[in-house]
């Protein structure tokens, strides 16, 4: 009996533990992936500000790139439109899928520059 | 139900195998066995063995596994494990001991009877590897003696039973004979060029059943078959030295089967009811012979029965009455599919047949079969006890009301026989040709012309 | 981190995948090679029909007489075998993966689904294990490479499940998941998981040789 009480007190704190600790996130940032119909993995967590501060990325079309005709053009940028403006759910021609452009554009970069998240898990967090 | 199958093995003294033993070296059992896989076997035995996954599930398939409270030694892959697993897994390195009982196990605790390929996923067939022990052993000369004693006779005579040059067209005219006494016209054609069939038996036959050379004689008048059979060597069938791994043998006796057709001239080659012969001449010999099926066409006495039957050159007096059951042999129905032929002439020969269970293609063996009962004596409890779960069968069948028990074929019918007795079952146990005898309809004779 | 998992996705994965293919080719040709050499007659026995009749019954559930008198190993060997091929090639990151890789877009499984066929197969391999411990006809003939590819197989379903639900450790989990997946790809060809490859032709020959030449079921 007291075995059990115990038991179940330390579930109680552990709970609590990880309710707050997931609280305590509540200025991280997420990918927006209202795009997606039920999707089968959690938004990718994504601090835009910080990232790019430790990243050292000055310029947005690092990301917000803008391609035509296949051939990217260096100097425009695309921060005001939405990923999903040209890559739709599906790939169509040279455009890739958005689900594929998400993950060439973080983690094709992550891996080139041997920094950041490359699995998975890694970016959506359980 | 008599006492059940105990673990506690009798020393069985068997001195083709003692002798053999006595004789072998290391050396030379680590070359007979090299030699052997490397030489004779391919991708078959390998493909087997590495691919065999040791999941168990063909142990069910194996009567010696059920009639022994399921001993794991008694599944077809325990055996396996016990003799080839061990053989490759040592390179041939073991020892005379362990031959002695790799030669028990593939000889008297395996009838080849291939039930186990049919459980098996895979289909791996566990028969061939032991064929391979076989040959194995024989090669080392440690072939159980009473076996070993047969293939010598095949080798000799051309037939099982030492039965002497002279022997067999003699017995064959007494036969004749005898039968003359029923059927005044009644002839065995002996050499008769141009035959429509070519009949043959297994050497048991004139050595001590002559009386089933009778009755075919009575079958093949009746039908008004143009028959014969020849007077020389190669009018044997049977097949030991298939059995015992003596390839060399095989093939001599095989083609002096065939040899002895072709130069009669037939059309076909008709067999009385035995199985092991069924499987040599239809299955085996015809493939070391280079023939990919046979090269005279092969007709079991059961195809040939169904034959008659149904063409309505035999017509039938009256049913046989007593409420009988079949026996599947193994070599006839899995290695031939006559099990709706048979079925057919039971039925149109018997009032009542009632099926055993497992039936057809799933029907134990009768333990007999594969050269086991031709070790001889010394084994005969192996197979009893081996086979205690067709006596079981046998009850079951009996408690329905089946009195008589049909099995046709030769080593069936002996080890069916020892079952019947050892376990009191009670059944009488006939040919299909002794209720076709009985039943048919022969031609009148008048009473002043019979003696 | 980086550097490890750029090794196990990268040289050892082009490696392990070409040990399977180039073994598995190897063994097949190999056999057809001993089967050309010592055993051709295998051949003149072989028949479309009868082989396909043969395998056709034996991936059918509960179409052999084997099969019926083991229900439960039946089903648990059936639903086993269909996770562990489908839950591999179709599982979500695994077509990002393949996506990525080699623009190859596949149809995938949800996640929802894909979790209960790598439970499935954990709780077969369970099954398996358990099996060989206390059947008597199984334990008799059961070796430790058997125990070996009992864990091979489960080993990357174990920890893709660990790694997927990321409970501990996740990183280090998936890079064992990646390590262990390939360790079963090379093993496939060298042990008796090549029944992969194998069965097919066993069940085959004895098929043919069933339907030509016995006129008998071999189910």
């Amino acid at each position: 009996m007291k075995k059990a009480a115990v038991f179940i007190f330390a579930i109680v704190v552990v709970s609590a533990f990880l309710f707050v600790s997931a609280y305590s996130q509540e200025e991280m940032t997420f990918v927006d992936n209202s795009v997606f119909t039920k999707p089968e993995r959690t938004p990718s967590i994504f601090r835009h500000d910080e990232h790019n501060e430790k990243a050292g990325i000055e310029e947005c079309n690092e990301c917000h790139h803008v391609y035509e005709d296949g051939k990217l053009l260096e100097d425009e940028s695309s921060e005001d439109q939405r990923c999903s403006d040209c890559h739709e759910l599906k790939s169509s021609g040279n455009t890739p899928a958005l689900i594929k452009a998400y993950h060439t554009n973080c983690k094709g970069c992550h891996l080139k520059e041997k920094k950041g998240p490359i699995m998975c898990g890694e970016c959506h967090l359980k | 139900m008599a006492e059940p199958a105990k673990s506690e093995e009798k020393i069985i003294s068997d001195i083709g195998l003692d002798v053999g033993i006595s004789k072998l070296t290391d050396d030379r059992i680590e070359k007979e066995i090299n030699s052997v896989i490397k030489n004779e076997t391919g991708a078959r035995l390998k493909t087997y063995v590495e691919t065999c996954i040791h999941c168990g599930l063909c142990s069910e398939a194996c009567h010696y596994y059920l009639s022994h409270d399921n001993d794991p030694r008694f599944s077809p892959v325990g055996k396996v494990k016990q003799t080839m697993w061990e053989m490759l897994r040592k390179k041939g390195k073991v020892s005379p001991d362990f031959i002695k009982k790799a030669a028990i196990i593939a000889h008297t605790e395996c009838n080849l009877c291939k039930r186990c390929a049919q459980y098996c996923p895979f289909g791996i067939d566990i028969a061939y590897i032991i064929t391979v022990v076989r040959r194995i052993i024989h090669r080392l000369g440690c072939t159980p003696q009473y076996i070993q004693d047969t293939a010598h006779s095949h080798s000799v005579t051309m037939n099982q039973m030492w039965v002497k040059g002279d022997e067999w067209p003699d017995t064959l005219q007494w036969q004749e004979e005898e039968a003359q006494a029923e059927i005044p016209t009644l002839r065995i054609p002996l050499e008769k060029e141009g035959a429509d069939i070519m009949y043959s038996v297994i050497a048991p036959e004139p050595k001590f059943q002559a009386q089933l050379i009778y009755q075919a004689a009575v079958i093949m008048d009746v039908a008004c078959v143009n028959w014969t059979m020849p007077a020389t060597m190669g009018w044997d069938n049977s097949d030991m030295a298939m059995f015992t791994g003596d390839n060399e043998i095989m093939g001599r006796i095989k083609r002096a089967h065939y040899e002895t057709a072709s130069r009669l001239k037939v059309k076909r080659i008709v067999m009385g009811e035995c199985g092991h012969a069924f499987r040599s001449v239809y299955d085996m010999g015809n493939r070391w012979l280079g023939w990919q099926m046979p090269p005279i066409p092969i007709v079991h006495a059961i195809d040939f029965y169904y034959e008659i039957l149904k063409e309505g050159r035999i017509k039938i007096k009256k049913k046989y009455e007593t409420p009988v059951t079949l026996h599947d042999p193994c070599n006839v129905v899995r290695g031939g599919g006559l099990h709706e032929k048979a079925r057919y002439v039971v039925n149109a020969i018997c009032e009542n047949l009632i099926e055993m269970h497992p039936n057809r293609e799933h029907n134990y063996c009768c333990c007999a079969g594969g050269g086991v009962i031709n070790c001889g004596p010394p084994y005969k409890m192996t197979r009893i006890n081996g086979n205690r779960v067709k006596a079981e069968q046998l009850f079951a069948v009996k408690a329905r009301g089946a009195k008589t028990l049909i099995a046709p074929c030769h080593n069936c019918h002996s080890g069916l026989e020892d079952i019947n007795h050892h376990y009191g079952i009670g059944q009488e146990i006939k040919f299909i040709g002794d209720i076709l005898y009985e039943v048919m309809e022969k031609p009148e004779v008048e009473e002043g012309e019979k003696e | 981190m980086h550097d490890l998992y750029n090794f196990v996705t990268g040289p050892l994965a082009w490696a392990a995948f070409i040990v399977f293919i180039a073994g598995s080719l190897y063994r097949l040709i190999n056999m057809l090679y001993l089967v050309n050499k010592k055993e051709k007659f295998i051949y003149t026995y072989m028949s479309f029909k009868y082989s396909f009749r043969s395998i056709f019954h034996w991936i059918t559930p509960f179409a052999t007489v084997n099969w019926q008198r083991h229900p439960v190993l039946t089903i648990v060997t059936f639903a086993f075998h269909i996770c562990l091929i489908i839950t591999p090639v179709f599982l979500l990151s695994h077509a990002i993966l393949w996506d990525e890789s080699w623009n190859i877009s596949l149809w995938a499984l949800p996640d929802g689904v894909a979790d209960i066929m790598t439970l499935v197969v954990v709780g077969s391999c369970i099954f398996f294990l358990v099996r060989r411990l206390v059947l008597p006809e199984v334990q008799y003939v059961t070796s430790a490479s058997d125990y070996v590819i009992l864990a091979i197989v489960a080993a990357p379903f174990i920890t893709g499940f660990i790694a997927y639900n990321q409970w501990i450790n996740y990183q280090l989990f998936m890079i064992l998941h990646i390590i262990s997946g390939e360790i079963m790809l090379v093993a496939i060809p060298f042990t008796r998981l090549s029944h992969m490859l194998f069965s097919p032709f066993t069940r085959a020959y004895m098929g043919s040789e069933f339907g030509g030449v016995r006129n008998a079921k071999d189910w």
